[in-house]
């Protein structure tokens, strides 16, 4: 009961900064919300017996990839939005219009699909033990972890070359 | 049901809570940065929903998938973020209505 | 849960806290005495008996001082940094062992905040949480200087960040386990046995040098303290805090200086063990505290000599350093730890 009321919990204050990061004007302040935001979707995490899921979620998205943002926002300077006098009133209700559609359809999905008819693997005798987990990375999954480090490789040279200035080193 | 007694609807609801905001963010949103920000958003959305499974499921899988989404997740923000400052230092501008030089 | 386990479980937590919490003043004064030694000049000695009261002094003048708040800046966030700060700071000891487990009562008490199962990647966890209070700190004080210490200090954190839990890696992989209570366990046997059952420090030589490098760093002391150094940007993220605000950045450093002394204890000196001593009952049990505090305590003075000693590092040799030799030093350890994992050495 408590784990339920805690992830309850958990969730509601994930919600609630996700939208204060999608209302807000200073681009600064949303990243931070979404920073409360992933931290409270890492304590969920933790309630649903994955406990080294949210130490890297809160180690590389939240302390890596969000600071890489701030960063980014500070040395640019980028400012607040304006809101436009003309507004997209088009684009607006198109757009509303769709979210509406595909909450609509998320929902019906979930409601049909959400009780799984697959049965239940093998309970694990210690769900915080880390080992299985790792001998599964290192054994099933060797593959795609080799191939996960070259993309990083890929994705640091891709971002040195994009973002250096012209004509320097 | 996970093993700890959360039962599986609300991990689901919340999932789409998340995936829902997002999308309006990155329907809505003018500015490029929070664009970005709400797609990643909706991933972790995504992540969400995965462990839910994983865990009602007591399957380990789901959880491996989810630490390589995260780590693609790192690849993509670092390549789109250098994109974003490679835009600004040319056009000056975040307003992703503004850059529309291969528009017809 | 009864009460009693509630009661010895917010013990748990909250002991080491106030330790830290006391200690603070004597350190300070432990610092400014200990620069006078070095420096050959007495240090403080007008308030009190050598000066024994100056802490006092400094609380009294904190509390005293104007708290300004500058305008043009986002109130919440400049406020919010430094308690950030000191929250993450005292956070981070939640994980570290400070004493060999108590058996009184029918329970067994493992003297330890909570032991959970990753262990040391909540503290790298919280650690990476720190950086926002920096960063906020910089950004929202509307001052160029602090900005551009902001920026520093962080990108310096995040970079011997890598080092540092690569060291620990190795730490990791010749222990077993992410939990450091099985760290300090597995550091308590013989030195003299294959496999090899003693401290650390032994074996890992190079990871514990990387590592209590990069402790330096990413607790912003000399000589990595750039981003606060006075010549260059007044006082970089903390140029416009003043009275308890200023304190509490103070505060939250001299924590953080702690806890890194703590983790290299735990992790590389062998924790609360000496080598042949194995802790019964109560006494067996205060005397682990005490080796524990001996131990953090040399290596916070370590902290201490290094920076009345060093000059500090310019920023680009202070990042090439972290990038271009401790990185691939930390991983050069990692290769060996695996080695001699390999060959039944460890």
């Amino acid at each position: 009961m408590t784990a339920r009321f805690a992830f309850d919990a958990a969730m509601a204050l994930a919600i609630l900064f996700a939208g204060v990061m999608v209302v807000h004007r200073h681009p600064v302040k949303s990243v931070l919300a979404l920073v409360v935001s992933f931290f409270a979707l890492a304590v969920g995490y933790v309630l649903l017996s994955a406990p080294l899921i949210a130490a890297i979620q809160v180690i590389v998205y939240a302390g890596a990839i969000l600071v890489l943002f701030l960063f980014v926002l500070m040395l640019l300077n980028v400012p607040a939005e304006v809101r436009q006098t003309p507004g997209r009133p088009i684009h607006h209700t198109l757009s509303a219009g769709a979210i509406v559609a595909f909450a609509a359809a998320l929902l019906a999905v979930f409601r049909s699909y959400g009780a799984s008819s697959a049965p239940p693997g093998p309970l694990p005798s210690n769900p915080a033990d880390l080992a299985p987990l790792a001998k599964l990375l290192f054994s099933d999954h060797i593959l795609s972890f080799e191939a996960l480090s070259i993309l990083l490789l890929a994705a640091l040279v891709g971002a040195f070359a994009l973002a250096r200035r012209e004509g320097s080193p | 049901m996970t093993p700890n007694g959360i039962p599986i609807g609300d991990v689901l609801l919340a999932s789409a809570a998340l995936f829902t905001i997002g999308l309006a963010g990155a329907l809505l949103r003018r500015n490029a940065i929070s664009i970005f920000l709400s797609i990643e958003l909706m991933m972790n959305a995504a992540n969400l929903a995965i462990l839910g499974y994983a865990s009602a499921l007591h399957s380990l899988e789901g959880q491996i998938v989810v630490f390589f989404v995260i780590a693609i997740a790192a690849a993509e923000a670092a390549v789109g973020l250098a994109i974003f400052v490679a835009l600004f230092r040319h056009t000056e501008t975040i307003d992703v209505n503004k850059i529309n030089l291969l528009k017809w | 849960m009864s009460a009693a386990d509630l009661g010895i479980a917010a013990l748990r937590v909250l002991a080491p806290v106030l330790v830290m919490l006391i200690v603070l003043p004597m350190l300070q004064w432990v610092e400014r005495r200990g620069a006078g030694l070095i420096q050959d000049r007495p240090g403080p000695n007008r308030v009190g008996p050598f000066g024994l009261l100056q802490p006092l002094a400094d609380v009294v003048k904190f509390f005293m001082k104007e708290d300004l708040i500058p305008s043009n800046t986002d109130r919440f966030l400049y406020v919010l940094a430094p308690g950030l700060a000191t929250f993450a700071a005292l956070s981070t000891f939640a994980v570290i062992p400070y004493g060999a487990t108590l058996t009184a009562g029918g329970r067994s008490i493992p003297l330890i905040g909570a032991d959970i199962s990753i262990g040391i990647l909540y503290l790298f966890a919280i650690t990476s949480l720190s950086v926002y209070g920096i960063v906020l700190a910089g950004w929202s004080s509307n001052n160029k200087f602090s900005l551009i210490g902001g920026i520093r200090s962080s990108a310096q954190i995040i970079s011997y960040e890598l080092a540092m839990t690569t060291a620990a890696a190795g730490v990791i992989l010749s222990a077993g386990s992410f939990q450091l209570t099985e760290v300090v366990v597995q550091q308590g046997g013989s030195w003299f046995a294959l496999p090899y059952r003693g401290w650390n420090v032994v074996p890992q030589f190079v990871g514990f040098v990387v590592f209590f490098v990069s402790a330096f760093a990413e607790t912003n002391r000399v000589p990595f303290d750039l981003p606060e150094a006075e010549a260059e940007l007044v006082a970089g993220y903390h140029t416009e805090y003043s009275a308890m605000k200023f304190a509490m950045f103070y505060m939250a450093e001299y924590i953080n200086v702690i806890v890194a002394s703590a983790l290299t204890v735990t992790l590389y000196l062998g924790g609360w063990t000496l080598p042949g001593f194995s802790p019964s009952g109560i006494v067996g049990v205060l005397v682990s505290i005490l080796v524990f505090a001996v131990k953090v305590s040399v290596l916070v003075w370590i902290f201490m000599w290094v920076r009345w000693t060093l000059p500090r590092f310019r920023y680009d040799q202070l990042m090439r350093l972290g990038w271009k030799t401790l990185l691939p030093l930390a991983l050069l350890n990692l290769f060996w730890v695996a080695a001699l994992a390999l060959w039944k050495v460890l």
